[in-house]
């Protein structure tokens, strides 16, 4: 009984170590909005920074992060640390161009200083779906452009290694810009299969500008199933076979030359008239006559029933060719998207 | 021996005839022809090496069944030597039961009978030949060539000397004219009998004609 305690002890122990870190986050985020809401902003404000460290092993989500950072600089700004506000609005709106803390929630002196960071903080964002199913030129690619502000920008899709494959957005966003690529390239071929960039730059480069975002596209080829090629129909002989033709010139010629041969076989050695010749002779050229009347010649009659097979044939081809054609410019491509990440600078 | 000939033959056509299907048809044929013989023995009528020819007149009748015919005929002409000092009649006779096991081959076995008649003597040949025929159209169904051999099974004449190996051949060609109930043939045939078994001589007979068979198609 006391080892059974003792071994339910240890495990309630190492689950709770596991679980522990990733409370962790979540609550200190929980207990330091009690904090800041009981007033106790000193308190509020280390639990709100516990929660945001990067080494946290149960990272917050972004919207949790985004919750912390409008609190902790909600905080700050009531602890008296101003340029600690900024800083966490700033991360706030480098985070989420779009977010906006909740007036309800905040009082004036804190939105009105997030607008104030908001209008000097030049942020975009970009926002595409994990795993996307596009169907070329008819279901697209699409991704949101989010920005802080008015920001004039270039979205362009590059191959891995730099090469352009189409510009897909150039000009001014003002809030939210939703892009779409029907997965083609400039060429308009689909896209082959491959890792691309969808980069967002801004169109001029200022130090107040925002930072060039990119993010990874893996695109992967589904190819459509095309229909097979209709079977061509049984055509018709179009000319007759050599083959009788040479058969009745061998019949005649045989026989022919049995009748000359006759005597030879028949009683060697005596005398024969030449009556054989003469209908050796005859039966000869009635072989070479067979042979010329029985000679290849076109068959009319197949010929026009061919013919009319072959073209309901082509009809059925290019009925087939046009449907692949067109399955195959609807060809499917698999896109997954990875993180959004800031480009480098010298990538820009 | 006439009248067992006779019994085979009777024989070897009535399963024809009973087992036929459909109804028998009627063949005829009309031959005019010419006819060389050469004579190395003592025929008759001839003392020595002879040389005979002349017209010959003739014809056959079959009644064809689904792959079976049995057939008579009968040829006649006189014969003589070139300066006319020496005049034979020839007869010939037979009777043939034939078969087609292949569309292009028929297979018949019969009696022949054949005769050189003068005033004073008559030689007379009788075998029981076994005739193979080949046939190869020319032109489908109109033009048809045919080469036909055949041996004697058995074979006797009515010389001191006896008959030895008798053969022979025939080879041609039939015309079919389109929509035309006639056939025509022109043929050449070749026969050789040789007299005794040692060599002591042989008759040969040649034989160009032409034809007019009607019916049996």
């Amino acid at each position: 009984m006391a080892r059974a305690s003792l071994v339910l002890a240890l495990s309630l122990l190492l689950c709770g170590a596991r679980l522990l870190p990733a409370q962790s986050a979540s609550d200190l985020l929980g207990q330091g909005v009690r904090a800041y809401q009981a007033l106790e902003y000193d308190a509020a404000a280390a639990l709100l920074e516990r929660s945001l460290r990067p080494d946290s092993t149960a990272r917050l989500a972004d919207s949790l992060r985004a919750r912390a950072l409008t609190y902790l600089a909600a905080t700050e700004l009531f602890r008296g640390q101003r340029d600690s506000a900024v800083a966490a609005f700033r991360q706030l709106v480098l985070l989420n161009p779009r977010y906006r803390p909740d007036e309800l929630v905040f009082p004036p002196q804190v939105t009105n200083l997030f607008q104030e960071v908001r209008r000097a903080t030049k942020a975009v964002a970009v926002v595409v779906p994990p795993v996307t199913t596009v169907r070329t030129r008819l279901d697209p690619f699409k991704a949101r452009l989010l920005t802080s502000s008015l920001a004039d920008l270039s979205v362009m899709l590059e191959r891995e290694d730099g090469t352009p494959v189409r510009e897909l957005y150039s000009g001014p966003v003002a809030d939210t810009l939703v892009l779409s690529w029907d997965g083609l390239t400039a060429a308009g071929a689909p896209a082959e299969n491959g890792r691309y960039i969808l980069r967002v730059t801004p169109r001029a480069q200022t130090a107040d500008g925002p930072r060039a975002r990119r993010v990874v596209l893996e695109v992967k080829q589904e190819p459509p199933d095309t229909l097979a090629w209709p079977p061509p129909p049984p055509f018709l002989p179009e000319r007759t076979s050599t083959g009788p033709a040479f058969r009745s010139l061998a019949a005649g010629l045989v026989a022919g030359a049995a009748a000359v041969a006759l005597p030879s076989i028949m009683a060697p050695g005596k005398d024969a008239s030449g009556a054989r010749f003469a209908v050796g002779a005859t039966v000869g050229v009635a072989g070479f006559v067979g042979f010329f009347a029985r000679k290849p010649r076109p068959l009319e009659a197949n010929v026009r029933a061919n013919a009319s097979q072959r073209d309901a044939w082509k009809k059925k081809l290019d009925a087939v060719r046009a449907e692949n054609a067109t399955r195959l410019r609807t060809m499917r491509l698999v896109v997954r998207a990875g993180p959004e990440t800031i480009a480098e600078r010298g990538s820009e | 021996m006439k009248t067992i000939i006779l019994i085979g033959i009777v024989a070897l056509a009535t399963p024809a005839l009973a087992g036929s299907q459909g109804r028998p048809t009627l063949a005829f044929r009309g031959d005019a022809g010419f006819v060389w013989v050469r004579s190395d023995s003592a025929a008759a009528g001839t003392a020595g090496a002879a040389r005979l020819r002349g017209p010959v007149l003739g014809g056959e009748g079959r009644l064809v069944f689904s792959g079976l015919a049995v057939g008579l005929g009968l040829s006649s002409g006189t014969l003589q030597t070139a300066d006319q000092a020496v005049k034979r009649d020839l007869i010939e006779g037979r009777l043939v039961v034939s078969a087609r096991p292949l569309p292009w081959l028929e297979m018949s076995l019969g009696p022949f009978v054949r005769a050189y008649i003068t005033d004073s003597i008559t030689e007379r040949w009788v075998f029981w030949q076994a005739r193979a025929r080949v046939d190869a159209p020319i032109v489908t169904a109109s033009l048809t060539s045919y080469v036909e051999l055949w041996r004697a099974l058995s074979s006797q004449v009515n010389l001191v000397a006896g008959a030895g190996r008798v053969q022979g051949g025939e080879a041609g060609i039939v015309y079919r004219p389109p929509q035309r109930p006639f056939s025509l043939r022109l043929a050449y045939r070749m026969d050789d009998a040789a007299v005794g078994s040692g060599g002591s001589g042989s008759e040969t007979l040649e034989a160009i004609s032409v034809s007019v068979i009607v019916g049996g198609r």
